[in-house]
C-alpha cells in the first residue's frame, strides 16, 4: 500500500558532499517523526521534500505526486514550519499570515478570515495587530505555525516546533499538534532533538544517521509489544521488593534510587506483585508500562 | 551545611533601571545538580549573572563557596559560565577559544593546551577543534562553549540552557558527563525548559517566576509541602468503578474521577504513604485488571503548573 | 443551542488563478509605500517637471498669451525648439534623478525585510517561484517608475505632436521611441540594481547608502578617472553617463558622447546581468553555509 511519503532511492549532494544516500522507505503512518543526531540530513530531507534542493539522484512521492517534476503542486499542498525564525519584519501577524494565505492562492476575503481563524486557534488574541519582532518567542512560533496551516495543507512539516519554548508554550504547541494530527486531515511529518515530543505526537518514527536510513518503525505496534515490560517504583526498601520479585521469576533490573525495571514471566500478573507489596508493607509509587521504548530505539540505532 | 561547601544569596535583589530582575532572592543551593525553572524573564539569567560575578546585586549578599562574587580573581577560578547566547570572537576556532580562555585564567601555554585538549575530547569535539566556531552546527556550539567553561576544572559549573539543540544522544551524553562531574562534589546549576529531563537529572529545582522564587529543594520535598493541592495519582485498570467504589471507603481519600474513556481513574489523596498502603491491600482483594498506577502530578511539570502556570496567549 | 469548539479545520474552498498570484506582493507593497505621507509629498514632487514642460510646449501654440506680454513669436522660436535635445535634456535627465530618488527610496525595502528574518522558505515553500517573487516585488517599482517616467514621457510626447501636427511628428518620431524604450532600460537597470543590492545588503540603511554609492560616488571615481588618465573610457562605471549615451542613440542626438553608443550599451547590459547574477544567488529557499 503507497504511503504518504515514498522515498525511492533518494540521494542528495551539496557540492561534492553527499547529505542523504539512497533513501527507501514508505512512510504511512499520520504522524511521523523525524529522528537522528545533528547532521544527520533531517532538515535535508525535509528541504528536499519540499522542493528547495533538487535530489541528485533517485526520488521521492508525496501523495503519489513525484518530488522531481510535479514540485509546485506538491508545494501546494504543503505547509512548513521552518526551524529558525521566519517572519516578515515591520508587519502584523495578521498581515503576514493573509499575505501567506493569498500566496497560496486563498482569494483576499477568505485569506483574511482563515488568518484570524488560525491566530485565535493558535491562541494570539490581541498580539495579532502588533508587529511580529516585538513578539515573545512562544509567540513568534505560534506565527509560524499559524502561517503553516492557514491554506489548509495535506501535509504539515514540522521542524524543531518546540524550540526554546518555556514549558507551558511547549505544552500548548503539543497540544495543538495533537488536536491538528487528531483530526484526521492532515499528516505530519515532524523533526525533533527531542524524543519526547516525537513520543507525544508521533506514530510512526524515521531514524537518520550520516544520511541513512538506520531505523523506521511503527511506534504504535512498539509500544503495544512492550506490555510485559514493566517499571515499579517503590517508596523504600526496593531491594526487598525487588528480591522478593526476583523469587517469583521476574527478571529484573534496578535502576536509579527506587526504580526496577522487569519482565512478567507467563503465570505472572500485577497482581502477584501487589500481594508481595502487601506482604511487606511496601509502597507501589509507580507501576507502568516501559515508557522510554522510543529512547531505546534510538539508541540502539545508533550503534 | 557550612557555608564552604553551599552558594547562599541572602536577600538579594537585582533591578535593572526600573525593570525587576530578582526580587529579595534567599536561597542556599548544596552541591549537586540544581536546576533552575521558570518562564522566560523570570529571573534565571540574572541570578546565573550574579553567581558568576557578571552582575552586582542592588541588595543583599551573595556567597560563592565562602567566596564574595566582588573577588573577581578568585570567583573566576571557582566557576565557569556557560551562557545561552552564542557569542564567540570573529573567526575564531574552537580550539584557540578555550585555549585562550584558559590563558585568561593564568595557565601557561602548554597547560593551557592539555587541558583545552582535555576538555575538546570529554565533548567529543578533538577533530572539529581545527575548525572555525562561525561553521560549527548548533550542537557543536553548545558543546564548545561547554568545553570552555570545564577547561579550568571549577567547583561551580552554571549552564544556560546547556542542552538546546542537542540531539538525543549528546543529551544523554552530556547529562552522565554532569553527573559524573557532580558525583565529585561539585555544583552545577543549570537552567532548562525540559521539565522531564529537570526532573531526570535534578537533585534539586529552583522554581523562578517574575523575579521571585516560588519553590526550592528536591522535587518530591517540594511536591509534598504544596498541602493545598493533593496529591493525583492515575489508575488505569479494567474495573474501574469497582476500584472507586473500594477507594471510596478510605478517609486518606478527597476526590475520585473516573476517566472518560472509562479505563481507569484520577485520584486526590492527602496522605499518600497511608494511600498507597491501602491501595496494596484493595489490589490483593479485588480481581481489578489493575494496568498502570503513576502519580499525575509529582514532577516539575506538575508543580511548575500548579505554582507557576499559565499558557498565555497574547 | 450549541457550543462551539475551535479546532482546526482545513480549507477547501476556492482557490485564484496561480498566474497573477504574484500580484499579491505588490498589492500589499503599495499599501505600505503611500502610508508614509513622506513619501506621497516626495512622489508629487517628481510630477514638477513633467508639468512645467508641458506649459512650456504649451506655450508657443498659444499666440494670444505670448502676445499680451508683447513677445513676437519669431523672438522666441529658438527657446520653443521641440526637438530630441529637448526632450533628453529637459524633461529625460531631470526625470532621471528623481526617479534613482523613488527607487533609492523604495527598493531597499521590498527585499531587506524578507531576508532579514529568512521569510524566503515561507514564500518558496509554497507553489511560487523565484521568478514570481522577483516579479511581484519589481511590480511595485516598476508601476511607481513608470509614473515617473514613460507614462507622463509619453503624454508629453503626444501633446507636442498634436500640437506641433504631422510635419513635427515625422521629422521627431526618434523622441518618441526615445522616450518609451530608454524609460524601460532605466526602469529595468533600477529595478535590477536595488533589488540586487538589498538582496545582499540586509539592513536598510546601508542598501539605501549602496545605491547612492553606485551611482554617485562611481560618477565621482568616473570623473576622477577621466581626469587623471586623461581618456573618457572611466565614465564606463557612471551608470548614469552610460544610459545618458544611450539615450542620446535612442533619440538621434549627436552630442559630446563620452564613449562610442556601443560601449554604453554593453557596459549596461553588463550591469544588469551583473544584478540578475546576484539576485540568483542571494534568492534561495535556504542557503548551505559551508564550514
Amino acid at each position: 500500500m503507497n504511503g504518504a511519503i515514498e522515498l525511492d532511492g533518494l540521494e542528495v549532494q551539496f557540492g561534492a558532499r553527499t547529505i542523504l544516500r539512497d533513501l527507501r522507505a514508505s512512510l504511512t503512518g499520520k504522524s511521523i517523526g523525524l529522528l537522528g543526531p545533528n547532521g544527520a540530513g533531517k532538515t535535508t530531507l525535509l528541504h528536499t521534500l519540499l522542493g528547495f534542493h533538487p535530489p541528485k539522484s533517485g526520488t521521492a512521492r508525496i501523495f503519489g505526486h513525484d518530488i522531481r517534476t510535479q514540485s509546485r503542486e506538491l508545494r501546494a499542498l504543503c505547509g512548513y514550519m521552518p526551524e529558525n525564525d521566519a517572519y516578515i519584519a515591520g508587519i502584523s501577524a495578521v498581515r503576514l499570515v493573509r499575505l501567506m494565505a493569498e500566496i497560496s492562492g486563498l482569494p483576499s476575503r477568505p485569506a483574511l478570515e482563515r488568518a484570524h481563524e488560525v491566530l485565535y486557534y493558535v491562541g494570539l488574541g490581541e498580539a495579532r495587530y502588533r508587529k511580529i519582532e516585538s513578539y515573545s518567542l512562544g509567540m513568534k512560533q505560534m506565527a509560524k505555525l499559524a502561517q503553516a496551516i492557514v491554506h489548509g495543507p495535506k501535509l504539515l512539516v514540522l521542524d524543531e516546533p518546540t524550540n526554546g519554548l518555556d514549558p507551558p508554550h511547549r505544552r500548548r504547541m503539543i497540544r495543538l499538534i495533537q488536536e491538528i494530527r487528531d483530526r484526521g486531515e492532515v499528516t505530519l511529518l515532524l523533526s525533533s532533538h527531542l524524543l519526547r515530543d516525537v513520543e507525544e505526537c508521533c506514530d510512526e518514527v524515521l531514524i537518520l544517521k550520516a544520511g541513512r536510513i538506520v531505523q523506521h518503525c511503527d511506534l504504535e505496534a512498539e509500544r503495544r509489544a512492550n506490555r510485559r515490560f514493566i517499571e515499579v517504583e517503590t517508596h523504600t526498601e526496593v531491594e526487598e521488593f525487588a528480591t522478593a520479585i526476583g523469587r517469583l521469576g521476574c527478571e529484573y533490573a534496578i535502576v536509579g534510587a527506587r526504580r526496577i525495571k522487569l519482565v512478567l514471566p507467563e503465570g505472572i500478573d500485577m497482581r502477584d506483585l501487589y500481594r508481595i507489596a502487601a506482604e511487606k508493607e511496601i509502597q507501589i509509587r509507580r507501576l507502568d508500562y516501559r515508557r522510554d521504548s522510543l529512547q531505546d530505539i534510538f539508541l540502539q540505532a545508533m550503534e | 551545611m557550612n557555608a564552604a561547601g553551599t552558594i547562599v544569596f541572602n536577600d538579594v535583589s537585582k533591578f535593572y533601571g526600573e525593570i525587576l530582575g530578582v526580587n529579595r532572592v534567599s536561597l542556599s543551593i548544596p552541591p549537586g545538580i540544581t536546576s533552575l525553572v521558570g518562564p522566560n524573564g523570570s529571573g534565571k539569567t540574572t541570578l546565573m549573572n550574579l553567581i558568576t560575578g557578571l552582575l552586582w546585586p542592588n541588595d543583599g549578599s551573595i556567597s560563592v563557596l565562602g567566596v564574595s562574587p566582588r573577588d573577581a580573581e578568585s570567583l573566576f577560578r571557582l566557576v565557569g559560565y556557560a551562557t545561552q547566547i552564542d557569542a564567540f570572537p570573529r573567526g575564531a576556532r574552537g580550539r584557540d577559544f578555550v585555549v585562550s580562555y584558559l590563558r585568561v585564567h593564568g595557565y601557561a601555554n602548554d597547560e593551557a593546551q592539555r587541558r583545552a585538549d582535555a576538555a575538546l575530547a570529554r565533548l567529543g569535539l578533538t577533530e572539529a577543534g581545527s575548525r572555525r566556531i562561525a561553521g560549527y552546527s548548533k550542537g557543536m556550539r553548545q558543546r564548545v562553549k561547554l568545553a570552555q567553561a570545564m577547561a579550568h576544572d571549577p567547583r561551580v559549573l552554571v549552564l544556560d540552557e546547556p542542552l538546546n539543540g542537542l540531539d538525543p544522544l549528546v543529551r544523554a551524553e552530556i547529562i552522565a558527563l554532569l553527573r559524573e562531574w557532580v558525583d565529585q562534589g561539585r555544583h552545577v546549576i543549570v537552567s532548562s525548559h525540559i521539565l522531564h529531563e529537570v526532573d531526570l537529572i535534578s537533585d534539586q529545582v529552583v522554581l523562578l517566576n517574575e523575579g521571585y522564587v516560588v519553590a526550592e529543594g528536591d522535587i518530591r520535598g517540594v511536591r509534598s509541602e504544596m498541602r493545598r493541592h493533593p496529591l493525583q495519582v492515575l489508575i488505569r485498570c479494567r474495573q474501574p468503578g469497582m476500584l472507586a467504589a473500594r477507594i471510596f471507603e478510605l478517609d486518606t481519600v478527597v476526590e475520585v474521577k473516573l476517566h472518560v474513556d472509562g479505563g481507569g481513574l484520577l485520584v486526590a489523596t492527602r496522605d499518600p504513604d497511608r494511600f498507597y498502603l491501602s491501595l496494596n491491600r484493595i489490589a490483593v482483594d479485588h480481581d481489578l485488571g489493575l494496568e498502570t498506577v503513576c502519580p499525575a502530578d509529582d514532577d516539575v511539570d506538575a508543580v511548575y503548573r500548579y505554582l507557576i502556570g499559565g499558557e498565555e496567549g497574547s | 443551542m450549541a457550543v462551539y469548539e475551535k479546532s482546526y479545520r482545513g480549507y477547501d474552498g476556492a482557490r485564484t488563478d496561480p498566474r497573477w498570484r504574484f500580484m499579491t506582493l505588490p498589492r500589499y507593497a503599495f499599501e505600505r509605500v503611500f502610508a508614509s505621507r513622506l513619501f506621497g509629498g516626495f512622489f508629487a514632487l517628481c510630477f514638477v517637471c513633467p508639468v512645467v514642460v508641458a506649459l512650456w510646449i504649451y506655450l508657443p501654440h498659444n499666440l494670444k498669451f505670448l502676445q499680451t506680454f508683447g513677445i513676437e513669436p519669431a523672438q522666441v522660436a529658438e527657446f520653443f525648439r521641440f526637438d530630441g535635445l529637448f526632450f533628453l535634456s529637459w524633461y529625460m535627465k531631470p526625470q532621471l534623478f528623481m526617479s534613482f530618488l523613488v527607487a533609492m527610496i523604495i527598493g531597499p525595502s521590498l527585499i531587506a525585510d524578507d531576508l532579514r528574518n529568512n521569510a524566503l522558505p515561507l514564500y518558496f515553500s509554497r507553489p511560487f517561484s523565484r521568478a514570481e517573487y522577483v516579479l511581484g516585488k519589481s511590480a511595485v517599482l516598476i508601476t511607481l517608475l513608470s509614473l515617473v517616467t514613460w507614462i507622463p514621457g509619453s503624454i508629453l510626447f503626444l501633446l507636442q505632436a498634436s500640437l506641433g501636427g504631422w510635419s513635427w511628428l515625422s521629422g521627431n518620431w526618434r523622441v518618441g521611441v526615445g522616450i518609451l524604450v530608454g524609460s524601460w532600460i532605466w526602469i529595468v537597470l533600477l529595478c535590477l540594481l536595488s533589488l540586487a543590492l538589498s538582496a545582499h545588503l540586509r539592513w536598510k540603511p546601508l542598501a539605501h547608502a549602496a545605491m547612492f554609492g553606485v551611482f554617485f560616488v562611481a560618477a565621482m571615481v568616473a570623473g576622477v578617472l577621466n581626469f587623471i588618465l586623461r581618456t573618457d573610457w572611466g565614465s564606463l562605471i557612471d551608470i548614469g553617463e552610460m544610459t545618458t549615451v544611450v539615450w542620446a542613440s535612442l533619440f538621434g542626438v549627436s552630442r559630446e558622447t563620452t564613449v562610442p553608443a556601443a560601449a554604453a550599451w554593453l557596459a549596461l547590459f553588463c550591469v544588469a546581468a551583473a544584478c540578475l547574477a546576484l539576485l540568483s544567488r542571494r534568492l534561495k529557499a535556504y542557503e548551505v553555509v559551508r564550514s
